[in-house]
């Protein structure tokens, strides 16, 4: 098939807070020096926020760098009254903290909803002359004949049915051509994975790992006590969890009566029954929530990956053609639980790497690779070294944990081992005995929510009729090994419902997927312990719709 | 064959809707907007009567500034130019008051045929259609699931109880959609790139020579007395049991003893 071609300087595949600062800081850049050059950014989500959700806690450093007048360009900040605790929860009691870490101190960050923050984003974008194509999936990376140069991504066929034959609204997908292809498309890109591979940009690096976070804005009465609490920021650690499983609660107070309420848990778990959804019920039961959140309904639930592998983790930042950003290329920082301004910093920094490669017209690896310069050069470096050992700390069991984390305390991030080492989350998962604990119950629609009517809640929709998007490639896999040895994992790490085990006519088990509940959260993909699910981006303007999260 | 298509920018229904305080209006803050679908049928349905029959297809809309973006999608679909009607005063109208300002907008363009979606789904009133319709003094058929062009007439084919009639309009003649009409096809890229320098005109009331009390919020016959979201819908109960036949005896003893439908 002969596919249209549109040519731009720079193509940035993703529309989170990294592409957005780095096209937005290209653009402005360009201008400064005279220059034209044309941008574009394509984002699978149907606009530009609706895929992005976070905490959020944001560390405003790279958005002054960005964007000094953030403030007068209406800026959506939820809150900047920060002040933190941190609690131990045990089953039904909690213990705060007298002391709060030094990295956990939010003072001077802001709140925000990062789909609406992204959203702002993306206009100032525009506004800049940046072409800003929300709908569009990138799903395959183009090379030049040397089959070493990256020149750009082919966007996803459209109106395609479940059996792959063309549908009278078919719509096929274009060849972006660019002189320089940016990948930030968060955390377990589909397309990174792919170039990542060919390239190797991932060869002697530690692997990557991943927290599941889950997610949801939940209105509270006007009387609620919280909106006038000594505390506007609340870090648990503990239950619902314990100490053997990596993540946390978080409860933060945004406008409107508002607060965001989240669970993260590190995909590193062993227990093949545990289900993060449930875990997030019992967070959201216990005492010191519930007591927050009473009275309040939820008005929007999202979940989604992130990616904590920190410093050891980050890939290879450049190739040939093309260059990787955010969480894509583990920027985040998971000792202050933050990646937003990283990521953007990320993008920044590739943005000056690139305007100055695009104005001498060689894009070459060697030349690229000035980002990772710069990057070494700038405050990331700073953040994202001293905890390079703090996720692997955390990943420890019990006692252990705290006396790796005081080791590296007191040792700048050094620790007794450094590198510590990382292990890939599909293979932590030992064999699962007996029945998954019995589901948290009294769920009344409101305030508490069963998986599908938060997926309701998420907004999620695709188009019905288009080829299932989550590739298994070993079915009978499913209903043998990983049933005998795992029971099934993928139906309980999943928060969208979106695999089932049924029985076919015939009585024989048989996995049952349901695509359209997809969150685009991607666990599957990275927890499934026989790596048999690939995940790849259905028709472009599918997925969650995300406003508030 | 010029062709105007009428269209509106509504709240996505997927969006978090919610009343506003003052209990005739919803919350627009969080809300996603998109075209209305049934207009996204209309829009489509002139694309392919332009690519049968050559000619030119105007998209015209009233709202605020943001509607300009679903008139751009229409151009990105495939839509020629668009004429938008921003105006405090255009702002609130009833269905009545809406129709006035889109006819005396068409008025000024030249047209053998107007396509409308048969409602926009935000209030669901199914009127302004035919109301543009007798302010221009034309034809209008509703709910259209098939329209045919033939020399200086349109046939069109309408879903009733039980079966389907085939009517025919003399033009110039307005019709409004039903599902099924046809398959709306996609904005494509290069699309959205020629959209963004295709004619994209912003009117008055004035400059529509309208009297600015007979639109808008003044111009309304109907006022919206309280807004009440449905009920909330309780939640899925599945029927469990070891085999089939046992679910099946179940899901017949609830729907007799506890639903009472059987």
């Amino acid at each position: 098939m002969q596919r249209e071609q549109l040519e731009f300087d720079v193509l940035f595949v993703g529309a989170g807070p990294a592409n957005l600062a780095g096209a937005i800081h290209l653009k402005k850049l360009a201008q400064q020096n005279g220059r034209e050059i044309e941008v574009a950014v394509i984002e699978k989500a149907e606009s530009i926020g609706a895929h992005s959700l976070s905490g959020a806690v944001l560390d405003p450093r790279a958005l002054r760098e960005l964007l000094p007048d953030f403030r007068e360009r209406d800026c959506p900040i939820e809150e900047t009254d920060l002040r933190d605790a941190v609690f131990y929860l045990t089953a039904g009691g909690q213990f705060r903290l007298p002391y709060v870490p030094p990295y956990m101190h939010n003072e001077g960050c802001f709140i925000i909803s990062l789909s609406k923050f992204c959203a702002w984003l993306g206009s100032i974008a525009e506004e800049l002359g940046v072409n800003v194509f929300p709908g569009f999936a990138g799903v395959e990376a183009l090379y030049d004949e040397s089959g070493r140069r990256v020149i750009g991504v082919r966007t996803g066929d459209k109106g395609i049915n479940k059996e792959g034959k063309p549908k009278s609204n078919f719509e096929p997908g274009v060849d972006l051509l660019a002189k320089v292809t940016v990948f930030g498309e968060g955390p377990k890109g589909s397309l990174i994975r792919e170039v990542g591979n060919k390239l190797g940009i991932f060869t002697g690096r530690m692997p990557q790992v991943f927290e599941t976070a889950i997610k949801e804005v939940i209105e509270i009465p006007a009387s609620n006590p919280f909106l006038n609490a000594p505390f506007t920021v609340v870090h648990t650690f503990g239950y619902p969890l314990g100490l053997n499983t990596r993540g946390g609660g978080f409860l933060y107070r945004m406008k409107a009566n508002r607060v965001s309420l989240g669970l993260v848990v590190g995909l590193d778990y062993e227990d093949a029954l545990l289900e993060p959804y449930q875990e997030f019920l019992r967070f959201k039961k216990h005492p010191l929530i519930a007591d927050i959140i009473g009275g309040g309904k939820v008005l929007q639930q999202g979940a989604k990956t992130l990616a904590a592998g920190g410093w050891y983790t980050l890939p290879q930042l450049a190739v040939d053609g093309a260059v990787f950003v955010g969480d894509s290329a583990s920027m985040l920082n998971v000792q202050r639980l933050k990646g937003i301004h990283t990521a953007m910093k990320s993008g920044m920094l590739a943005a000056e790497t690139i305007l100055a490669a695009v104005t001498k017209d060689d894009v070459r690896a060697s030349v690229l690779d000035d980002y990772r310069v710069r990057l070494e050069g700038s405050w990331i470096q700073g953040e994202l070294y001293a905890a390079r050992n703090f996720g692997q700390a955390l990943s420890r069991k019990g006692v252990a944990k705290f006396i790796a984390l005081g080791a590296q305390f007191v040792s700048g991030g050094r620790g007794f081992v450094d590198p510590m080492k990382i292990s890939d989350d599909a293979d932590s998962l030992k064999p699962g005995r007996g029945a998954p604990p019995p589901p948290v119950q009294d769920l009344d629609g409101q305030l508490y929510l069963d998986k599908l009517t938060g997926v309701y809640l998420s907004g999620t929709k695709h188009e019905e009729d288009q080829p299932c998007h989550l590739v298994i490639p070993d079915a009978n896999l499913c209903v043998t090994r990983c049933w005998e040895t795992f029971r099934s994992p993928c139906t309980r790490f999943c928060p969208g419902q979106v695999y089932e085990m049924d029985t076919t006519d015939e009585g024989l088990p048989r996995l049952k997927l349901n695509p359209s509940n997809c969150l685009h959260c991607k666990t599957c993909e990275i927890k499934d312990p026989f790596k048999n699910i690939i995940w790849t981006c259905p028709e472009g303007g599918g997925g969650p719709k995300y406003s508030i999260v | 064959m010029d062709i105007v298509v009428l269209v509106k920018q509504v709240p996505d229904t997927e969006s978090l809707v919610q009343i506003a305080g003052d209990g005739v209006s919803i919350k627009k803050d969080d809300i996603k907007w998109i075209m209305n679908p049934y207009d996204e049928l209309a829009v489509e349905e002139a694309l392919r009567i332009k690519e049968a029959k050559g000619g030119t297809v105007t998209v015209l809309s009233v709202g605020a500034q943001k509607a300009q973006e679903t008139i751009r999608t229409a151009l990105a679909m495939g839509a020629d130019k668009g004429l938008l009607v921003n105006d405090p005063a255009a702002e609130g109208g009833d269905a009545l008051a809406t129709a006035r300002i889109l006819a005396a907008a068409v008025k000024n363009l030249p047209f053998d045929l107007i396509i409308a979606g048969q409602r926009a789904v935000d209030e669901d009133n199914y009127q302004v259609g035919a109301a543009v319709a007798e302010f221009l003094g034309i034809p209008h058929v509703s709910l259209v699931s098939k329209a045919e062009l033939l020399e200086g007439r349109i046939r069109c084919q309408r879903a009733v109880e039980g079966g389907s009639v085939t009517v025919e309009a003399p033009l110039p003649a307005l019709f409004t959609t039903q599902r099924g009409l046809n398959e709306p096809r996609y904005a494509s890229l290069p699309g959205i790139m020629k959209a963004k320098k295709k004619p994209l005109e912003v009117k008055t009331v004035a400059a529509l020579g309208l009297d600015p009390a007979r639109v808008g919020a003044a111009g309304r016959k109907v006022v919206v007395k309280a807004l009440r979201l449905p009920p909330e819908r309780k939640a899925v109960r599945m029927i469990a049991g070891e085999t089939p036949a046992a679910i099946a005896a179940e899901l017949v003893r609830v729907l007799h003893e506890e639903a009472r439908l059987i």
